[in-house]
């Protein structure tokens, strides 16, 4: 009976089973995801909802998301507006609120840089409404209009 | 007894000052090429950076953001090159348009469909949007109709061109509130009734 439970445990069978709850999950249902992983340089991390999840090349990137980034790591991701954001080595940045609705004219792009270096071109919400892409800073508050911008906190 | 609470005062300010975690920021040029503009803004004021190149510092959230300077090259390569290195390649976007009232697509399109083929294969990209709109002629609800039929032509049409359809699921509308000429209502404005296919 052990030997059987134990065989169970390691069959493929079982890792498709976890597969599959994982997929249901209330966590993946919560939300879509706003963005995909393009560019990955090791080890870049998202703590979602209390969880660390790698990332890799194709990864999604989900609103309220923590990306973190090692000495050596970096991630390059294009969101759901198309707005193009890179985080650089040593960096922390939270996706704190991303609201994409065109056709309702409800738009929101926030995002707190806490430490390292971003470059960040903006999408169809700073093209839509100019003034609803910010990153928030220790120090500051940046405000975009449909543009290109590097920032870097240390 | 107040020599030593001075003598706290001023290490924990000296403490502070030495560390406090300091903002900068560099407006550059876009992929189009166009430089647009960034508000940096602390509790003392705020900076406006409108030109390619500008920078300033914001050290403290109660001090003004510091005037603006245009950097060097260098000085943005030193700065951000471990960055910039890893930046993805920017979305290719291609139109298609339409006659008015009509979602099938022009009998000129052809080249612009290659075109959005070939940019997806060399992508080898599985991450699209196609996205419908409408000019002003007509109220928001019909617009919003023929936005989303257009955006499915388009994905329809790509689709039987070999595309993959699972690739495709963003396929949403804007109606009329995304021109791409500004107009007043009801205005047949043919460069506004168009899909926008974005690959990412």
């Amino acid at each position: 009976m052990f030997l059987r439970v134990k065989f169970f445990v390691q069959s493929p069978i079982c890792f498709a089973l976890f597969g599959v709850l994982l997929l249901f999950s209330p966590m993946s249902m919560a939300s879509e995801r706003i963005g995909l992983v393009k560019t990955y340089e090791p080890v870049a991390t998202a703590i979602r909802q209390g969880a660390e999840v790698n990332l890799q090349v194709g990864a999604e990137i989900f609103e309220g998301d923590t990306i973190v980034t090692n000495s050596d790591g970096a991630v390059g991701i294009i969101f759901s507006d198309g707005a193009v954001l890179t985080l650089g080595p040593s960096g922390k940045l939270i996706v704190e609120d991303f609201l994409f609705k065109p056709a309702e004219q409800s738009v929101s792009f926030i995002s707190r840089v806490v430490k390292g270096s971003v470059a960040f071109m903006s999408g169809a919400i700073g093209r839509i409404s100019p003034g609803s892409v910010q990153f928030k800073t220790p120090t500051a508050t940046l405000g975009l209009r449909g543009t290109k911008i590097l920032i870097n906190v240390d | 007894m107040n020599i030593r609470i001075l003598f706290i005062v001023l290490v924990v300010s000296l403490l502070t000052a030495c560390c406090s975690t300091g903002t900068t920021v560099v407006l550059i040029p876009d992929a189009n090429g166009k430089v647009g503009q960034v508000d940096v803004t602390t509790a003392s004021g705020t900076m406006m950076l409108s030109k390619d190149k500008e920078s300033t510092q914001a050290l403290n959230a109660n001090q003004a953001p510091s005037r603006s300077v245009v950097l060097s090259d260098s000085k943005i390569h030193d700065m951000f090159a471990d960055t910039l290195a890893k930046e993805p390649t920017p979305p290719a976007h291609f139109r298609f348009y339409f006659s008015s009232g009509s979602a099938e697509l022009l009998a000129d399109s052809n080249e612009e469909l290659a075109k959005t083929k070939t940019a997806i294969e060399a992508r080898k990209s599985c991450d699209l949007s196609i996205i419908g709109h409408a000019d002003r002629v007509g109220d928001n609800e019909t617009n919003r109709g023929i936005s989303i039929k257009r955006a499915e032509t388009v994905a329809k049409t790509l689709i039987g061109m070999g595309s993959a359809r699972e690739c495709m699921e963003d396929i949403r509308y804007y109606g009329e509130n995304d021109p791409a000429i500004p107009t007043a209502d009801n205005v047949d404005e043919p460069r506004n009734r168009r899909v926008e296919v974005e690959i990412r």
